[in-house]
């Protein structure tokens, strides 16, 4: 302690920008850690508080996915012997109208029995606040809003609310307020409640419930009411704690937790660069400190515990920093992804309280304080290593000796072997694919230096030729200092590889989905009960597949139900066609499967079609017998196709619509989807369709052209984390760059002193920095790109083997790599900007001086 | 051609230290001046004043008539890059630049084009005896040829006023003899106004005249009669 006081205490006080530098890398990389994981978190707790809220004091929940069940289930479970009390529950999300509100949770419930699961903490006490408790149950209009809802926006028992509804916008009054507590306080407070009949009619759903809450008789374990539930109602249905929801909440989130799991990693990754950076100058400069050190009796241990207490106090101070950062950080995320995660999927989700986890706290504490002294390990065993008398002498310290080249070189072809072994030899390995992986950017990492000086050394007699004193000095910088300059290059790149991968991940899945979009939606009208596609709630009668049919200029109708369900536990999406008429309108050849077989096949109700992805994470293959529990039986029938299909994250099993309708009892259709005749404008049969429904139903008819828009800015907005990325490495050129050019400046004193006494003005100094900086940030695109190229395919097995079993077209994201071309050379300009000044400041006999 | 009035150099550090204190004196043009002390008189930072490398604390420096107190920065490295050529006594050539390049270095900071400038700097090297060292890095070469390359560079400009500060100091006594009759040679044909800042009494007595400086002031300026005489000496 006593030596960090005295020596290690006076360095950072004298370079207090460098110090900065370094603890903005450990705090950028637990900042970014904290951020991610916190927000991740945070969408999961929001989600379950939001389930535990709405549950109350429910035990067990009954459910079919998301297409509900008859109104007998209700009298079969509540005959049960194990249930105490069962009460249906309709739950739809839709837009609240409210400005700057988002969406509204509506519940519907049994008013009568839903308070023996749940209180309704009503404003004034009783129901004194329901105006007229006949009136609410008789009106399907009414509804009872959160307190807090109702504040906000000044509503008071007899405002009007609009909402959608299956039946268009229809106005509705509000009948009571609820106090903010338990129920009123889910969904951050953005919550409605409905007599569950009204709910119903409301929204299309027939005589059918979503669920049914279950509070069990007292004595009575999980196991045996569930084991009676099954047997009274069927294997089809979920019968589950409420808890279950969020295990199928957590795969939705999938495609995220993967983004957060790598960028945490790399942002770690790119901290210890930082640090490793830092610490190799800082040994390089106190070299004769060091040396006189062991000259008057340091041991090598405490030279190298200096160095480590060092790290250890900039770890410290720098993830402390960062855990602040990363809370702030997580919020933004979190209430991003939460209103995303309630856009895209429908689900009662929305961000009010973070969660923030002790345990994560001090592990990242923990991984930043570790980091660092990771990554000053190697540096603080080189100053120990330091012979006194080596120490104290003068000399070239950042140049790559040609052994350790050699070294670098044979090591970096080893791993790159063994990751070329991997994706062929054991591809179908886990374990091996994942360190072929870590293993090729182990390769990338060693060959950076030596990449380095082969790029300055290529780039020379261009900069020469643009600009031959001040180009030639700063190639001549970077030839000269390798390592210098390779530590900022190297978390540039893996900076920059990241976020080329993440945005090729967001091509390839956007080229991925034209391409299937193109071929799988060409009808040229599509016909919706609402404006949202997803909105699944809301539903048309089949009767109108007729009604369509006859209005003029149509050719074709198609009729489509799709609901999530659960397969072996995971969410997966059915979606019910007919698929006798589908065999004719789309020609997409099979991934297994003969096309024609396929669908005769499963247009006899002989056999299911699967996406390729839920093939692929369910290890399902042609032929393998496959079991749908349904809420009127289990579907037993074969694979007899597989598609590649992008309907859903999760995957899709495709079954003719007769099937559907006989094990679901459902006839009710999404969506029609409407080819028009040759010779008819499908503009003016929109006219026309609209015409027909005008002031029956609210239908929306969109042209082929506005849907795949819709769905491709769905997928768009999966993909903003990468600008959070691409961010990341802004900064990472900008700490870099300040840092390579500081430790620059002071190598290369005397030389720009000489330059200025032999006639240099300072623009033409600072332009030798300039170029420099530019140099660092072009090598670290370079190689980004490069890297990012190997990147993006490993993140797309990734997404292909654990993630979605999507098989995703590998896109490179050429566009992106030029948009960074001059975001990197801002940043390099502005990270030069402060050591170009320092370089033409100092005093010139000072710098002639300097040795 | 250089002139000081009253110049006074102090450097505030934690105590005082005055360099120079009220130094006046003159020096011609095409005068070849040696400036002699113990370490610590002074010297350098006559030369650095004289230079334009630094500010006098008080006084005046006039360099071919005009005040240096006033200018700014860039106004002091046109006046060195336009008049003053400089040798050092650890040559300060750039590592990493061939002998052509370190000597074409100030005029392609002036912006000659690269064909005049090439023409130039081979020239030079020619003059200085180093034709066949042009692509050779300094590490390639001897302190002689070193010094050689630093005076082809220090002349590229055409400069009007030479200074070199210890210019033999870094050298053996052949090679330094070698170097200082170079330094004549190009007094004599490019009539330059030559300081030199020395330790050695044999490069002071070979120049027409010596400054002497004690304690940062002027305590002896000698002309030498017999500076041929001592150059043959040396």
């Amino acid at each position: 302690m006593i030596l960090l006081r005295l020596i290690s205490w006076p360095y950072f006080r004298k370079h207090l920008l460098r110090t900065a530098l370094t603890t903005a890398g450990i705090v950028l990389g637990v900042a970014v850690f904290v951020g991610m994981h916190t927000a991740n978190q945070t969408v999961l707790l929001s989600f379950s508080q939001t389930v535990d809220r709405i549950a109350g004091k429910t035990q067990l929940q009954v459910s079919a996915g998301e297409a509900g069940f008859g109104e007998e289930v209700l009298d079969l479970v509540q005959s049960a012997s194990t249930v105490r009390v069962g009460v249906p529950i309709i739950e739809v999300v839709v837009d609240s109208n409210i400005p700057g509100e988002g969406n509204l949770l509506v519940l519907g419930v049994d008013m009568t029995g839903d308070r023996s699961l749940r209180d309704y903490d009503l404003e004034g006490g009783g129901d004194a606040e329901i105006d007229d408790p006949l009136i609410f149950l008789a009106q399907p209009d009414s509804l009872i809003l959160s307190k807090e809802l109702a504040d906000r926006h000044h509503i008071a028992v007899g405002s009007r609310l609009p909402l959608g509804t299956s039946g268009g916008q229809r106005t509705f009054t509000v009948r009571g307020i609820i106090k903010s507590t338990g129920l009123a306080s889910a969904f951050g407070g953005n919550i409605a409640i409905m007599d569950i009949y009204a709910a119903q009619h409301m929204f299309g759903r027939g005589r059918t419930f979503d669920r049914i809450d279950i509070a069990m008789k007292p004595g009575v374990t999980l196991t045996d009411c569930q084991r009676e539930l099954h047997a009274l109602i069927g294997s089809g249905f979920d019968v589950q704690p409420p808890s279950g929801r969020g295990q199928q909440f957590e795969s939705m989130l999938a495609s995220y937790s993967l983004m957060v799991s790598i960028s945490s990693a790399f942002a770690l990754f790119i901290g210890m660069f930082i640090i490793y950076n830092s610490f190799s100058i800082a040994v390089t400069e106190r070299r004769a400190e060091i040396g006189i050190l062991r000259a008057i009796g340091a041991t090598r241990g405490q030279i190298r515990w200096i160095f480590l207490g060092e790290s250890a106090a900039i770890g410290l101070i720098g993830s402390v920093a960062g855990l602040a950062f990363g809370v702030l950080m997580a919020r933004g995320i979190a209430f991003g992804i939460g209103a995303l995660i309630s856009d895209v999927y429908r689900v009662g989700q929305t961000v009010d309280a973070m969660a923030i986890s002790p345990g994560l706290l001090a592990l990242s504490l923990a991984i930043g304080v570790a980091t660092s002294v990771v990554a000053a390990a190697i540096p603080a065993q080189n100053a120990a290593r330091l012979d006194p008398i080596q120490a104290l002498q003068k000399g070239r310290y950042h140049v790559l000796s040609a052994g350790e080249s050699r070294v670098r070189i044979a090591a970096a072809a080893v791993l790159a072997l063994f990751s070329a072994i991997t994706l062929t030899v054991a591809s179908t390995s886990r374990p091996l694919f994942y360190a072929g992986y870590l293993s090729a950017m182990l390769a990338a990492l060693l060959l950076v230096p030596l990449l380095t000086l082969g790029l300055a050394k290529t780039f020379r007699p261009l900069l020469q030729w643009l600009r031959p004193v001040e180009g030639a000095l700063a190639a001549d910088s970077l030839i000269q200092a390798p390592r210098r300059t390779s530590a900022s290059v190297a978390a540039l790149m893996f900076s920059l590889a990241l976020a080329v991968a993440f945005e090729g991940m967001g091509l390839s899945n956007y080229s991925s989905m034209v391409d299937w979009m193109d071929s799988v939606l060409n009808p040229d009208l599509f016909v919706l009960p609402s404006q949202s596609f997803d909105i699944r709630a809301a539903r048309f009668p089949a009767t109108m597949a007729s009604e369509i049919a006859a209005v003029p200029g149509v050719d074709r109708v198609q009729m489509l139900r799709n609901g999530r369900t659960t397969f072996r536990g995971a969410p997966v999406m059915v979606i019910a066609l007919e698929m006798s008429s589908i065999a004719q309108t789309i020609h997409r050849r099979p991934v297994a499967g003969e096309a024609g077989d396929m669908y005769r096949r499963a247009a006899a109700g002989e056999g299911l079609v699967l996406s390729d992805n839920f093939a692929e994470l369910q290890h399902l293959r042609l032929g393998d017998q496959v079991e749908i529990a349904a809420p009127y039986g289990v579907i037993r029938l074969p694979v007899v196709g597989i598609l590649v299909d992008y309907s859903d994250q999760q995957g899709a099993i495709m079954i003719d619509r007769t099937l559907f309708i006989k094990y679901w009892h459902d006839d009710s259709v999404n969506m029609f989807r409407v080819y028009t005749r040759p010779d008819a404008d499908a503009l003016a049969v929109r006219t026309h369709l609209l015409e027909r429904f005008a002031g029956q139903r609210q239908v929306f008819v969109l042209t082929n052209a506005e849907l795949k828009t819709y769905i491709l800015g769905v997928l768009g907005q999966w993909f903003r984390l990468t600008s959070i990325q691409i961010g990341v490495a802004v900064l990472v050129a900008i700490l870099g760059i300040i840092n390579t050019l500081t430790v620059s400046i002071k190598d290369r004193r005397r030389e720009l002193g000489v330059l200025r006494v032999v006639g240099a003005l300072h623009w033409q100094v600072r332009r030798t920095i300039w170029i420099e900086a530019l140099s660092v940030g072009a090598f670290g695109l370079i190689l980004g790109s490069a890297l990012g190229a190997l990147n993006l395919y490993y993140v797309l097995q990734i997404v292909h083997r654990d993630v979605t079993g999507m098989r995703l077209a590998y896109q490179f994201p050429l566009m992106t790599v030029v948009a960074l071309v001059p975001t990197i050379i801002v940043a390099a300009l502005v990270a030069a900007l402060w050591p170009a000044e320092s370089a033409v400041r100092g005093s010139l006999v000072e710098a002639l001086a300097y040795e | 051609m250089i002139e000081l009035d009253q110049v006074t150099k102090r450097f505030d550090g934690r105590s005082q230290v005055t360099a120079l204190t009220d130094v006046s004196l003159t020096i011609n043009r095409g005068e070849m001046v040696a400036v002699v002390g113990p370490s610590g008189s002074g010297k350098s930072t006559f030369l650095n004043l004289v230079g334009a490398l630094d500010r006098a604390t008080s006084g005046v420096v006039r360099v071919d008539g005009e005040p240096l107190g006033g200018l700014s920065e860039d106004a002091l490295t046109r006046l060195r890059r336009d008049k003053i050529g400089f040798i050092f006594q650890f040559f300060n050539l750039l590592p990493t630049l061939t002998c052509l390049e370190n000597v074409a270095l100030p005029l392609h900071l002036r912006g000659w084009s690269r064909k005049r400038v090439s023409a130039r700097a081979g020239e030079l090297l020619s003059l200085v005896g180093l034709a066949d060292r042009m692509t050779h890095l300094p590490e390639e070469l001897s302190g002689g040829q070193r010094q050689r390359v630093a005076i082809a560079r220090a002349l590229s400009i055409h400069p009007p006023i030479l200074l070199a500060d210890e210019p033999t100091g870094n050298l053996d006594s052949r090679t330094g003899t070698d170097i200082l009759a170079l330094l004549h040679d190009l007094h004599s044909t490019t009539g330059s106004t030559v300081v030199i800042v020395t330790h050695d009494d044999g490069v002071a007595r070979s120049c027409e005249r010596t400054i002497s400086l004690r304690d940062g002031r002027v305590v002896e300026d000698t002309k030498n009669a017999s500076r041929v005489d001592a150059v043959a000496a040396s």
